[in-house]
């Protein structure tokens, strides 16, 4: 219930119809939930000073990553948050790039009706779920809802049992690139946010096959793993 | 997105689409991931919704029948599947289970459909396949049940049982018995009495026109007067085409055929004319007529041409090879008659030898000479004189055939390989004493001879002496450890090892990883055995039981000398047939995934063995 207790009297209606969403039941076998995973570009990393540039998302329905169901928009940021010299060289989106790209509340409307009832899927919720959180407060004073699952914290969790089971003790990198490519999967154009969103989707269906071979078959041991928003 | 559109358009239908489509193809893709041993689609299960693409990994295809399973075959990166069960609507006709982790692009029926219909080499491929598939396994029972014409052994041809005459039955009397049996010839029994063994003698029709007839003969003469013993005999299970090459070459046309030392048929030139059609069988026909050097140019082409035709014909390469020997012995001895005819009669004995793959009659392809020439002791002064002009003849009308000098110089032209008998004798004892690395290497050259023309008795004269080997281990675990250097490239997870960086990037080499294996083994395991063919298939087979090889074991490699041979003799008729130069790199991306799957239990045979060599010579402990 205190997810509601800072909900303002007056939303939008996407806003609303994304916070009253029911949530899907953590007992559910893994396949039977609607993910999106989603990533996003931005001037840099810390979400209350930096601004959003781009978005991508990918719907993964009944355990398959839907191409036919991608999303992705540039996102123009605020005048006083410039794209910023250092972080095009991550992104390669050049200022002209956004220029005309629609504003934050614009996008949000539209991306909140993407994400309504799904299970949202991150690498590194800090930075997408950070930023989302970010946008989200300031336009409408709400919180992102869950449930989230962050593969970064998948990979950690399934790195420790592999850790208990075998003496290995080195730390996994926990880069997007380098956990793809450790599961033997094709890695997509980088720092793109469709890409990126893409490569994520498919270490997430390799970590849920992995829980799933050791009998880890629901939304709920996934989420104990690797969930990170309530 | 782009990696996606990027993957399609490398593999084939997908590739002969227009980009727009690819683009738009890509954008209605599904992906999935599969755990290994995670069953995709299911035998008799719900009928495949996808056309599914591997994108990384492999699987296999599971046929299970009256409570058997069966893998039938693996695909890999690229290669589709789905496709029969989603264009039927119908049941998978086999479970397909993901060999390892894997990950497919899955295009939606719909989709695939539409593609099917405003694509015709689209559905084709797919089209083909199928029946590609049915054709293979039609294949497979025809080869079993009925043997094409190639593989057609002489004794298929025995009709009649053998009609036998006593020596001193009269011209008349063997004539009306010949009459009576409707028999064109009849076998006289000759000493040792009652047994049709090799030296019985033989009577035609035509002895009777040439012989009789056109010279007065009295009709009471005994028959051993006009007969020719001992007949010209080949063994019975010799192909037809080498059937044809001895009557050619002996201007004979019936061949007793023996078994086990005795004559158990007849068979005549007729017989096998029957047979033909336009068959390679025709072949030794046309070198009786070569007169100019381009006929004999024509006819080395003609025999490429007609492996091509054994090969397109389901041949095993086995039957190839020997056809091809038979081809090119033909051809030899017809050059070195003619040399023989221009330098005048030979001074002593000699025998012309082949070495290498033509030794062991597994040369399919025409490859550089190897040759040597080995004549009598105590031959006379000039001898060394004409053995040098008849080799240098010989050697440069062979190179005018098509067969290139050796890089190496192993050719009757090299001094050194053309040798009185008790020089070679000493080279062989040398190598077998002292095996250091150029032994070893000399080994493998001229253990695999085999005499193609000439008087002298190369078995008599050698055999004894490499038979020695028997008893030495130390050059039999030299050998052995010889035979180990190169391994089979597949790795304990039963997948292909392949190079992964460089030129040879995704390539596998046939011939030093593949088929100089098993042929460096069958070496080995006759040497020990003591057996003194030189074919790589007889030699395992005879070995099997007095080696430490095994039957079992015999059988696999000669299954998987016999496969990776066939992959590398199709490779390469890919390849001429491209206008490439035929080599023994395959890549392996480009093998059917029935051929790659094959390619793997070939070599998995191959370790197999390398495994047992290594445990019973201790290769490791050799010095």
């Amino acid at each position: 219930m205190f997810l509601f207790r800072r909900r303002p009297a007056h939303l939008a209606e996407p806003v609303a119809a994304y916070l009253d969403a029911p949530r899907p039941d953590p007992a559910l076998p893994w396949r039977a939930v609607p993910y999106t995973v989603i990533d996003v570009e931005t001037t840099g990393l810390n979400p209350r000073r930096d601004a959003l540039l781009a978005i991508g998302l990918v719907d993964i329905d009944e355990g398959r990553v839907r191409l036919d169901r991608c999303w992705q928009t540039l996102v123009r940021p605020p005048e006083d948050a410039p794209v910023n010299p250092e972080s095009i060289r991550v992104h390669g989106l050049l200022p002209q790039d956004v220029a005309d790209a629609p504003p934050t509340e614009q996008v949000l409307p539209m991306l909140l009706e993407r994400l309504r009832g799904r299970v949202l899927v991150v690498h590194v919720a800090a930075v997408d779920i950070g930023f989302l959180r970010a946008a989200l407060r300031r336009l409408y004073g709400v919180d992102p809802r869950g449930p989230a699952i962050d593969t970064a914290r998948l990979a950690l969790h399934l790195h420790h049992d592999q850790r208990v089971l075998s003496g290995f003790d080195q730390e996994p990198a926990l880069q997007l690139r380098a956990l793809a490519e450790r599961a033997g999967l094709p890695v997509y154009a980088e720092h793109n946010a469709l890409n990126d969103a893409l490569t994520t989707a498919q270490l997430f269906l390799a970590q849920a096959s992995e829980y799933e071979s050791h009998g880890a078959t629901r939304l709920r041991d996934l989420l104990r793993a690797g969930g990170c928003l309530r | 997105m782009d990696e996606i559109i990027r993957f399609l358009l490398e593999h084939p239908p997908f590739s002969q689409l227009p980009l727009l489509q690819i683009q738009r193809l890509a954008s209605q893709v599904q992906i999935e991931y599969f755990g290994q041993g995670v069953p995709i689609l299911v035998q008799g299960g719900k009928p495949s919704t996808f056309l599914y693409v591997i994108r990384r990994g492999s699987v296999d295809m599971v046929r299970e029948r009256d409570g058997v399973k069966d893998v039938t075959e693996t695909y890999g990166e690229g290669e589709s599947f789905g496709y029969v069960s989603l264009i039927q609507g119908k049941a998978p006709i086999a479970t397909v289970r993901a060999r390892e982790a894997t990950l497919c692009y899955l295009i939606p029926a719909a989709t695939f459909q539409q593609l099917r219909r405003d694509y015709p080499a689209f559905a084709q491929f797919f089209a083909r396949s199928i029946s590609e598939r049915l054709e293979q396994a039609l294949q497979h029972r025809h080869a079993t049940a009925a043997p094409e014409l190639f593989q057609t052994r002489l004794r298929d041809l025995i009709t009649q049982p053998v009609v036998t005459i006593a020596p001193d039955t009269t011209v008349r009397e063997a004539a009306r018995k010949m009459r009576d049996a409707q028999v064109s010839a009849v076998l006289v029994d000759l000493p040792p009495y009652g047994i049709l063994d090799a030296s019985s003698g033989i009577v035609t029709d035509r002895d009777l026109r040439n012989r009789v007839v056109a010279e007065g003969l009295d009709y009471n003469a005994p028959i051993t007067q006009v007969m020719s013993a001992p007949a010209i005999t080949m063994p019975a299970d010799s192909l037809v085409f080498e059937g044809l090459l001895q009557m050619m070459e002996r201007g004979v046309h019936h061949l007793p055929l023996s078994e086990g030392g005795l004559i158990i048929g007849i068979v005549n030139y007729g017989d096998m004319l029957r047979l033909q059609s336009n068959n390679p069988l025709l072949l030794p026909q046309r070198l009786v007529r070569a007169h100019s050097e381009a006929d004999l140019r024509a006819y080395t082409d003609q025999v490429t041409a007609t492996v091509g035709a054994l090969l397109d014909a389901g041949a095993r390469v086995s039957d190839i090879g020997r056809a091809v020997a038979a081809a090119h012995d033909a051809l030899l001895i017809h050059i070195i008659r003619e040399a023989e005819a221009e330098l005048g009669a030979p001074p002593c004995p000699y025998a012309w030898l082949v070495l290498g793959s033509e030794g062991r009659y597994e040369q399919t392809l025409r490859t550089d000479q190897d040759n040597a020439l080995i004549y009598a002791d105590n031959a006379p002064d000039d001898a060394e004189a004409y053995f040098a002009a008849l080799a240098d003849r010989v050697v440069e009308q062979l190179v005018r055939c098509g067969f290139p000098r050796c890089p190496g110089n192993v050719m009757a032209t090299n001094p050194q390989w053309r040798q009185p008998r008790a020089v070679w004798q000493n080279y062989f004892r040398q190598w077998i004493e002292v095996p250091n690395e150029e032994a070893l290497l000399q080994t493998a050259i001229f253990f695999d001879h085999r005499p193609v023309y000439g008087t002298l008795d190369t078995e008599a004269s050698l055999r004894p002496i490499i038979r020695r080997t028997r008893e030495s281990r130390v050059f039999l675990g030299r050998l052995a450890r010889a035979a180990l250097r190169q391994t089979a490239p597949i790795n304990f997870f039963r997948q292909l090892v392949l190079e992964r960086r460089g030129e040879q990037r995704g390539l596998i080499d046939l011939k030093y990883r593949g088929t100089a294996m098993i042929v460096d083994l069958a070496r080995l395991f006759a040497l020990e055995a003591g057996i003194p063919e030189t074919n790589t298939i007889a030699r395992l087979r005879q070995s099997a039981k007095i080696s430490s090889l095994g039957e079992t074991s015999a059988e696999e490699l000669v299954a998987a000398f016999e496969l990776l041979g066939l992959l590398r003799l199709r490779w390469q008729y890919r390849q001429l047939s491209q206008g490439e130069t035929p080599g023994n790199q395959v890549e392996v991306a480009k093998l059917t995934p029935l051929e790659r799957r094959e390619l793997k239990e070939a070599l998995r045979a191959v370790a197999a063995a390398q495994h047992g060599v290594a445990v019973t010579y201790q290769t490791q402990l050799i010095a």
